[in-house]
């Protein structure tokens, strides 16, 4: 099987991976649009070294979001939002770099884990995720919306954001293609041919993150100095391995929360870091530190997108269904050379699965030592003047909003709109991550609930559907009382102290 | 027993199932803050003239103004030459160079050297990336 | 290594735009032209048909073709706006299906726009039922329904997935009036919510397609994911010009099996009803007709020399030119009976 692996396939992994990294790394560009724009380049390639790029790009793509999310606080791709929590954070103490390797460390964990995940078990798992009905995916979300409640320091407030989130992100139609009817809701009249699609993530995403953070600045009067306070880069807080003691457990999760998320088709890529975010906070001992920069955070978010990788693959390669919106991308890629993908696929296709296999492997090891040895160079970002870095990441949120759907102006609009709103958010003091968290779940929290109903026709369901979905109760159960045990625990050491 | 948990969901008015019951809790949740926080919204007059005072007015709103401009320009000067990217490449420098002076504290020849030099090679990369090897839309 | 459109374009450099190439000025056509697409997805069969006529079509002409996949109802608005035809549009049966079912973002495409050369067929749209289930054909599906049993079909509403589920209603009211509200619907989404629905048992048949699930009607029939064809929409001139191994272990003649006239769903009781997902252009009404009469000869062109039917074929698509008059008369035609079974099925008699 290692006749595969020549120049050209080993070289175009290793590109594939840098490329993607940068597209990850940039906030408005993400693993897909990589993944997109490289696609046609595969019809010249032939099949196993045209996937071999892509799945570089893949890997790279969903690993570079860490970058900015640390050093900025602006999340490079969708799946790395919360990075951003714990990550900044460590970032302000000065404890970037330190936050970058974590980062990178954790993402090399968790892709490994789901690859071998799905190098062992791809069509078993298969078979567990379709178990999965309307009614457990439901619970899914809705445990993943329950860390809204936990990452709020203010936790009426907190929740109140949450749930606008999930109510903005309902504005437009009941999307046909997820199985909705098409009518349109919640527009103001007049608005329709603007919003009859809703907002976009990735503009509100950007919008939230990036353009208020930078309206922030200039409200302060973009302050001298760099833009992370008082950063020198590793100098007072050194990295070792020793911050992974204890944690190995938190890595294996996570990895496996983002594996398993990933092959639950429809559920959705961002919906990986989310939950295992959840759950790392949810079991923590410390559970207060999270969103202040503790390391687990940024461990359990970096090791659950990336287990997001081979999870993704797996529904795809043994049901031909995508886990999430790249590999969507990757069915373009089997169709253009006239294979099929579907239950069959690894039995009458060994040396492309081979193939694949490898090149995940050298994918997450090139994505590993690229990472880790360039963070001096990605900290060198904090040290640009902000009068040279605002309007450069100005821009670069312009043409990812405007390219993330092809071309669409609306996109840039609601940039500014959210930019805005973001500024306002934090005036008004209401939360960023929640809201963010409540828009990105919001829509599939919709279809999964409306339809467990419209095909069971009785509330019960929820409760007696299957043993998954008790499961899956218990753990909404613990984290709502984790979150109201650590919001009293914080009021009594308020009054006291 | 069974007929209390019974529910039947009309395909055509379902659109409005959970819009409806997420207004509902965002309401009361709003009225649980109105009540908790009465004091500090009473009082957001003078927060609000208090943000107004501290503001650096012309930078915040200086950007503001910027942005909206150049979104509105990119896609008028982008129609003159038709899926080119031109508008956004044309716009994109003023703005690159524009904001970045006005968030500049001491503007010397020698500070604006090197953002002029990124206000113009900056958009130009971007622009040739996206035209040539990405292939991509710009305005 | 064979050249694309992209990695040509990269070497190209930017003296490219500025210097138009001597054809595209002399047949007055935009040297940068945007062509948006109904769907939102780049791994689509739209985006790949798109992307292969683009390709063509801008080597043939010389000028730049970038393929946008934005989605019907900004493909939709883009268009409108756009009066000088550097935009141009490429979608399938969904843009009047869409209209006929009253979905929002749709109008009347005969009447706002200007219809263009159809360029291929997806022959693949297909019904499927679980590997175990009692029914075997169409025809007993339509039996059971007249004879009072409810059969609920997995579609996607409002365009080309359900169109065949209205043929199957109309079918079952020529057959047997009445029986037709023993048909109903599950509305589901995406291929994957369509097999979910069969395999949570909520669903006795379901829209699928050739290519996404042929290799579930391979699988042995005590896998709880089996699945059997029992329909496919196409007309059979359509399946016959499909390759004669077909798809994975369903070869042609097996194709030509589930379709007309071997597996009959009526339309009116003499005639099958068909349906083959055909890709076509759409222009803005007000735009220069040298322009569109420029592809329109080009692609006819193009067609004639064979290259493009050969890559349309690999990726299992029908080749499918017709001219731009043709075009119009075989999608309006295509049209009025659609919409004569939507209507028959929704008016209470």
């Amino acid at each position: 099987m290692f006749e595969i692996i020549t120049p050209l396939f080993l070289s175009l992994i290793v590109g594939g991976t840098l490329v993607g990294i940068i597209f990850g790394a940039i906030p408005g560009m993400t693993a897909t649009m990589a993944v997109a724009v490289c696609l046609p380049l595969t019809y010249s390639l032939g099949l196993d070294n045209g996937l071999a790029l892509l799945l570089g790009l893949y890997v790279g793509g969903i690993s570079g979001g860490l970058v900015p999310a640390i050093l900025l606080g602006i999340p490079g791709t969708p799946s790395s939002i919360t990075t951003t929590f714990d990550g900044y954070p460590m970032a302000k103490r000065g404890e970037g770099e330190k936050a970058l390797k974590i980062g990178v460390v954790a993402s090399l964990a968790g892709g490994l884990i789901s690859l071998l995940v799905l190098d062992l078990f791809a069509p078993t798992l298969a078979d567990f995720a379709i178990e999965f009905s309307y009614v457990e995916k439901f619970l899914i979300i809705f445990f993943a919306l329950t860390v809204m409640a936990a990452l709020s320091s203010d936790m009426l407030l907190g929740v109140f954001s949450g749930v606008l989130g999930i109510f903005v992100s309902l504005i437009g139609v009941y999307d046909i293609s997820k199985g909705g009817n098409g009518e349109m809701r919640l527009v103001p009249p007049g608005l329709g041919y603007w919003l009859e699609n809703g907002f976009s993530l990735l503009p509100v995403l950007i919008g939230l993150f990036g353009l208020a953070a930078i309206l922030e600045q200039a409200e302060i009067g973009v302050p001298k100095g760099h833009s992370t306070k008082d950063i020198k880069v590793g100098a007072h807080s050194r990295f070792s391995f020793n911050v992974f003691r204890g944690q190995s457990f938190n890595l294996l999760r996570s990895g496996l929360i983002g594996t398993f998320v990933g092959i639950l088709p429809g559920v959705g890529g961002s919906a990986a870091s989310i939950i295992s975010y959840t759950n790392a906070k949810t079991f923590s001992k410390t559970p207060e530190r999270f969103g202040k920069g503790e390391p687990a955070g940024i461990m359990a978010s970096e090791a659950g997108n990336n287990g997001l990788t081979g999870g993704a693959l797996v529904p795809l390669l043994s049901l031909g269904i995508p886990g999430d919106s790249t590999t969507a991308l990757l069915i373009g890629a089997f169709t253009l050379q006239g294979i099929q993908v579907g239950p069959l696929f690894i039995g009458n296709n060994p040396g492309t699965w081979d193939a694949m296999i490898i090149a995940m492997l050298i994918a997450n090891i090139a994505m590993f030592v690229l990472m880790y040895f360039a963070i001096r160079y990605f900290a060198l970002v904090v040290t640009i003047p902000k009068h040279i870095l605002f309007p450069v990441i100005l821009m670069m949120c312009v043409i990812g909003a405007y390219t993330i759907n092809y071309g669409i102006m609306f996109d840039v609009w609601t940039l500014l709109i959210f930019g805005i709103l973001g500024w306002l958010f934090t005036k008004i003091r209401l939360e960023v991550a929640p809201f963010i968290i409540g828009f990105i779940l919001g829509p599939s929290a919709e279809v999964y609930f409306v339809k467990s109903l419209e095909s069971f026709g009785t509330w019960t369901i929820f409760f007696t559907k299957s043993w998954i979905a008790i499961v899956l109760w218990v753990l909404i159960v613990g984290s709502i009382a984790g979150s109201i045990l650590m919001a009293r625990q914080k009021r009594r050491m308020e009054d006291h102290g | 027993m069974g007929n209390l948990t019974h529910v039947t969901i009309n395909f055509k008015t379902s659109h409005l199932i959970f819009p409806t019951i997420i207004a509902c809790v965002l309401g009361v949740l709003l009225v649980a803050i109105v009540i908790r926080d009465r004091k500090r919204i009473a009082a957001s007059g003078a927060y609000w003239r208090d943000t107004w005072g501290a503001m650096d007015k012309p930078r915040f709103l200086g950007a503001l103004a910027l942005t909206l401009v150049y979104f509105s320009l990119m896609v008028p000067v982008g129609n003159i030459w038709p899926n080119t990217g031109l508008g956004f490449l044309l716009c994109s420098i003023p703005y690159v160079l524009a904001t970045g002076i006005l968030f500049m504290h001491e503007r010397t020849p020698r500070a604006i050297l090197p953002l002029l030099i990124v206000a113009l090679v900056g958009p130009t990369f971007v622009w040739w990336l996206f035209t040539y090897p990405l292939f991509l839309t710009l305005p | 290594m064979k050249f694309t459109r992209r990695s040509f374009l990269a070497a190209s450099s930017a003296a490219a735009v500025i210097a138009a190439p001597l054809g595209a000025r002399a047949a007055n056509l935009p040297r940068n032209m945007r062509m948006v697409i109904g769907s939102k997805s780049t791994g689509g069969d739209t985006y790949q048909t798109s992307a292969m006529v683009a390709d063509a079509l801008s080597k043939k002409l010389g000028i730049n073709i970038k393929v946008d996949a934005v989605g019907a109802s900004d493909a939709f608005k883009t268009l409108a706006r756009d009066k000088r035809g550097t935009t141009i549009m490429i979608f399938h049966d969904q843009s009047y299906l869409g209209y006929l079912y009253g979905v929002t973002g749709y109008d009347n495409i005969f009447a706002d726009y200007a219809i263009g050369p159809t360029v291929a067929i997806n022959p693949g749209n297909a019904y499927l039922v679980p590997a175990s289930s009692p029914y075997k054909t169409m025809d007993d599906i339509l039996k059971a329904a007249a004879d009072g049993t409810r059969i609920r079909v997995a579609i996607q509403p409002g365009g080309v997935s359900e169109i065949g589920f209205s043929a199957m209603k109309n079918a079952a009211k020529v057959r047997a009036p009445g029986s037709e509200d023993n048909i109903v619907a599950v509305n589901t989404g995406s291929q994957s919510d369509k097999n979910q629905a069969m395999w949570d048992n909520l669903a006795d048949v379901i829209n699928g397609s050739i290519q996404a699930n042929e290799q579930f009607t391979q699988l042995d029939s005590s896998d709880p994911k089996a699945m059997r064809f029992v329909w496919l929409t196409a007309r059979p001139e359509t399946l016959e010009q499909a390759p004669e191994a077909g798809m994975g272990g369903t070869d042609r003649a097996k194709m030509l099996s589930f379709a007309s006239p071997e597996t009959s769903v009526t339309l009116d009781g003499s005639k099958d009803f068909t349906f083959d997902k055909e890709f076509f252009f759409l222009f803005n009404k007000d735009m220069d007709p040298e322009i569109s009469k420029a592809i329109d000869t080009t692609l006819g062109e193009i067609y004639a020399s064979g290259e493009i039917e050969e890559r349309q074929k690999a990726a299992f698509f029908i080749p499918n030119y017709l001219p731009q008059d043709q075009a119009l008369k075989h999608l309006e035609d295509k049209r009025d009976t659609y919409a004569k079974v939507i209507d028959d099925i929704s008016s209470k008699s």
